[in-house]
C-alpha cells in the first residue's frame, strides 16, 4: 500500500466520523465553533500520531497480553502532556474544550488506529495513517463547528455576521445531533461521487 | 509481562513529570492572569496584585473571596468572587467589584451554566444587564427584581436567572459590609 | 431476524382516503380557527398564511429537486402541518422565523425521513420545538388577546401556566390564581397563548365532529386528558396550596390541541387500541411531569415527541392481529 493513500484514506473513504463513526462523543460535544473544532481536532492528531509512532516502534516488545494496557498507557500519557501544554500557553481554548481534552483518552478513534494498524504496519505507514485521520477528524469537527457556529451564533471564525443570537438550537446538543445527521448525508453524496 | 507494561507505565511517567515540571510555572501565571483579568474588569486602576491579597469569608456553606485593590498602598476597591446556587441550571459565579463607601462598581459574570439566549444574556458581552447595577448603592438600591418589587430589570424571560444574579450581587455586598473593619 | 409485514394504519389503505381525511381534519380546526382570529386578529391570519403556504411550498421544492419524486400536494398533509404548526406559535412570531419552523417542520420532521407515513415524529410539533429552542425569548412572549390590528407589535405576556410555573414557592396556588383569567375566559380561550391553543371550547367542538366522521377513535385524546386530570388532581389534593386544580391545567396551555389534533396524527400513534391507551397515558404523565417538576411551564409538546419515538414499539408489542402476520426470511 503506497503511502499516499494511508495519508488520504482518513479524509472522506474512511473518515472517522463520517464513514466509520468514531469519536463521536467529543465531536458532538465541542463543536459549538469552527475554532473549538479545530483545537479539539489538532489535538486529537497530535495524539493520534504520537501515540500511532510510538505503538507501531515498539509493537515487537509488547506481549499480547498485554497490549491493550500498554497502548492505553501510551495514550494516555500523550493526552496528559496536550492538556497540560494547552493549559500552560492557551487557556483559553483549554477553557473552551475543558473536559473533553481528557476524554481524548476514550476515544476510540485513537485506540481503534493504535490497535488495528499501528501494531501491524511500520514506522512511516503509521505516521501517515494517523496524520491523515487525525487530519480527516479535524475536518470533520472544523465542518461541524462552522455548520452550528453560522446557524446558532451568526458567526465563522469568531467573527460576527449577524446582530443578536442565531438559531440557538444548534449551539445546543440536538443541533449537534441534526447538524451532524445533514453532514453525513453530504459525505454520502460525496463519497457515490467519487466511487 | 509485567516487566514490559513497568517500563512503558515508567517511560511515560517519566514524559510527564518532565512535562509537568516545565509547564508548571506558565500554569500558575496563566490562572493568576485569568483571575486577575477578572478582577481588573470590575475595580478602578490598581498597582498591587490583588490575587494574592484576599480574605475568604464563608457564607450559605461556601465561601466568598474578597480581593483588595490598591493604588501605591492605598485602598481603592474591592473585588469580591460571589455566587448563587439558585440559577436556572447551577451555580452562578460572579465578580462584584465596590468602591470604599460600598457603591457597586461594576458586576462580571464569571462562570455560569445558563441557557444560550436567555440567561447568558447575563454575561457583559451579551447584553446590557449589568449596567443598571454600576454606582449603584445596595443600601437604596433593592437588589431584587422589578417583579418582586426591586429595582432591577430582569434579562427578558430570564426572571430565575436574574433573581439568582441579584442573590449573588446581594451576597457580596453582605460579604463587604461585614468585613469593612477588618479592611480599613 | 423475523421480518414483519407491519399494515399501514388501518385508516388509510388507499391512497385517495388521505386526502379526504387530512380535510376532515381540517375542518375540525375551523372552530379553533375562528376563536383564535378573533382574539388574536390580524396576526393570527399571517402567522397561518406564512406557516401553510411555506409548508406546501417546502415540500414541494424537497420533492422535486431533492427526492425527484412525483410531488404529492394536493394530499393536504402539508396543509395540515402548516395549520398545526401556526396554531402551536405565539400569534406575534414574526414571518422569517415561522418560514424556519415550516423548513424544520417539514424538511428535518416529515422528508428526511421519507415523506408521508414514514415520519417518526409529529411534523409541526417538531417544527414548534425547533422554534421554540432556537428563538426562546420570541416564543414565550404571548400577544395578549384582543389586539386585533397588531402583529409583531402586539403587546406581551407570560401564559397562565408561566405565570404558575414562576410564582409557585413564593405564593400559594389560591394567589396566583387572580392573576391569571378566570375559568369562563380560560375556557372561552381569552388568555395569553399560542394562536390556536387557546379556546377550550373550540378545540372540543372539533373533537366530536372528528369523533362523529370517525376520522379519529376517543381512546388517546380522552385517555390524555383523564389522565392529566387524575394525576394533577391527586397532587392538589395532596397540596393545594402549591399545585393548580385539575381545571386549570386541563384548560391552559397546548394541552387540548395536542391532546385532540397532535396526538393524534396517524402516522406517529400507535395502531391497536391498547397501544394507544398505554402511549395516551404516557403522554398525560409527561405533560405533568413536565409542568409540576419540570423546567418549562409547558411540557405537551416534549410529552408528544417523546411517545413518538415509543410508537415503533408499541406496535411491535400490540400487533394488529388482523393485519400483520409473520413471513419467513427468503
Amino acid at each position: 500500500m503506497n503511502q499516499w493513500k494511508n495519508f488520504s484514506k482518513g479524509f472522506i473513504r474512511e473518515n472517522a466520523v463520517f464513514t466509520l463513526f468514531l469519536g463521536l462523543c467529543p465531536t458532538l460535544g465541542v463543536t459549538t465553533t469552527a475554532i473549538n473544532g479545530l483545537g479539539m481536532g489538532l489535538a486529537t492528531t497530535f495524539v493520534l500520531v504520537m501515540s500511532n509512532i510510538v505503538v507501531s516502534l515498539i509493537k515487537n516488545q509488547i506481549p499480547d497480553k498485554v497490549r491493550i494496557p500498554a497502548f492505553i498507557v501510551i495514550i494516555a500519557t500523550f493526552v496528559t502532556v496536550v492538556e497540560l501544554v494547552m493549559k500552560a500557553y492557551v487557556p483559553s481554548l483549554f477553557d473552551a474544550l475543558g473536559l473533553f481534552i481528557p476524554l481524548i483518552v476514550v476515544n476510540c478513534l485513537v485506540l481503534g488506529r493504535a490497535e488495528a494498524f499501528a501494531s501491524k504496519n511500520n514506522l512511516l505507514s503509521s505516521v501517515m495513517d494517523g496524520l491523515g485521520m487525525g487530519l480527516g477528524f479535524a475536518m470533520a469537527l472544523v465542518a461541524l463547528g462552522a455548520v452550528r457556529e453560522v446557524l446558532g451564533s451568526g458567526s465563522v471564525f469568531g467573527l460576527s455576521f449577524l446582530e443578536g443570537d442565531g438559531m440557538l438550537l444548534f449551539v445546543l446538543p440536538p443541533g449537534a445531533f441534526i447538524a451532524l445527521g445533514y453532514l453525513i448525508v453530504l459525505a454520502n453524496k460525496l463519497k457515490e461521487k467519487t466511487a | 509481562m509485567v516487566t514490559t507494561l513497568s517500563i512503558v507505565a515508567l517511560l511515560a511517567a517519566g514524559l510527564l513529570g518532565g512535562v509537568y515540571a516545565v509547564t508548571k510555572e506558565p500554569i500558575r501565571l496563566a490562572e493568576l492572569a485569568a483571575k486577575n483579568e477578572a478582577i481588573k474588569a470590575v475595580v478602578p486602576e490598581f498597582n498591587n496584585e490583588p490575587s494574592q491579597e484576599f480574605i475568604k469569608v464563608a457564607s450559605a456553606g461556601d465561601s466568598l473571596v474578597l480581593y483588595s485593590a490598591t493604588m501605591n498602598g492605598s485602598l481603592v476597591g474591592t473585588a469580591i468572587e460571589t455566587f448563587s446556587n439558585n440559577g436556572f441550571s447551577g451555580e452562578i459565579k460572579l465578580m462584584v467589584g465596590f468602591d470604599n463607601s460600598g457603591n457597586i462598581i461594576d458586576v462580571a459574570v464569571v462562570d455560569h451554566a445558563e441557557t444560550p439566549g436567555l440567561g447568558d444574556k447575563m454575561e457583559q458581552a451579551k447584553s446590557d444587564f449589568h449596567v443598571q447595577f454600576q454606582g449603584k448603592h445596595p443600601e437604596d438600591f433593592q437588589l431584587s427584581v422589578t417583579k418582586d418589587n426591586g429595582d432591577v430589570d430582569a434579562i427578558t424571560a430570564s426572571t430565575i436567572s436574574s433573581r439568582a444574579y441579584c442573590e449573588a450581587v446581594q451576597r457580596a455586598y453582605d460579604a463587604w459590609k461585614e468585613t469593612r473593619a477588618e479592611r480599613n | 431476524m423475523n421480518k414483519l409485514i407491519v399494515s399501514p394504519s388501518p385508516h388509510a389503505h388507499t391512497t385517495e382516503s388521505v386526502p379526504k381525511l387530512m380535510y376532515g381534519v381540517i375542518i375540525a380546526l375551523l372552530p379553533a380557527f375562528a376563536v383564535s382570529f378573533y382574539f388574536f386578529g390580524i396576526g393570527m391570519l399571517i402567522v397561518t398564511t406564512v406557516s401553510v403556504v411555506s409548508c406546501v411550498l417546502f415540500e414541494y421544492l424537497i420533492q422535486r429537486y431533492m427526492l425527484k419524486n412525483k410531488p404529492t400536494l394536493l394530499d393536504g398533509s402539508a396543509v395540515l402541518t402548516g395549520l398545526l404548526l401556526a396554531f402551536c406559535l405565539p400569534a406575534n412570531l414574526p414571518v422569517w422565523m415561522v418560514m424556519i419552523g415550516a423548513l424544520a417542520a417539514i424538511g428535518i420532521g416529515k422528508m428526511t425521513f421519507g415523506g408521508l407515513g414514514n415520519n417518526i415524529f409529529n411534523p409541526a410539533l417538531v417544527g414548534r420545538v425547533f422554534l421554540f429552542i432556537s428563538f426562546p425569548v420570541a416564543m414565550t412572549s404571548y400577544p395578549e388577546p384582543g389586539q386585533w390590528l397588531s402583529y409583531t407589535d402586539a403587546a406581551t405576556g407570560a401564559t397562565p401556566l408561566g405565570i404558575m410555573k414562576e410564582g409557585l414557592g413564593d405564593s400559594t396556588a389560591g394567589e396566583l390564581m387572580k392573576e391569571v383569567p378566570g375559568y369562563m375566559d380560560l375556557f372561552l380561550g381569552k388568555m395569553k397563548g399560542s394562536a390556536g391553543e387557546v379556546g377550550a371550547i373550540a378545540l372540543l367542538l372539533g373533537l366530536i365532529y372528528m369523533l362523529i366522521r370517525r376520522i379519529i377513535t376517543w381512546h388517546i385524546p380522552v385517555t390524555i386528558l383523564a389522565t392529566v386530570v387524575v394525576f394533577t388532581g391527586i397532587l392538589w389534593l395532596v397540596n393545594p396550596e402549591q399545585n393548580a386544580d385539575p381545571l386549570f391545567h386541563l384548560l391552559t396551555g397546548g394541552l387540548m390541541l395536542g391532546a385532540i389534533f397532535m396526538a393524534t396524527d396517524y402516522v406517529t400513534s400507535p395502531m391497536t387500541k391498547k397501544g394507544m391507551i398505554i402511549y395516551a397515558v404516557l403522554i398525560g404523565l409527561l405533560t405533568v411531569i413536565i409542568r409540576v417538576f419540570g423546567a418549562y411551564p409547558e411540557g405537551v409538546q416534549f410529552a408528544i415527541l417523546i411517545m413518538n419515538i415509543f410508537v415503533p414499539l408499541l406496535n411491535k408489542y400490540f400487533k394488529p392481529k388482523r393485519f400483520g402476520k409473520e413471513v419467513k426470511r427468503g
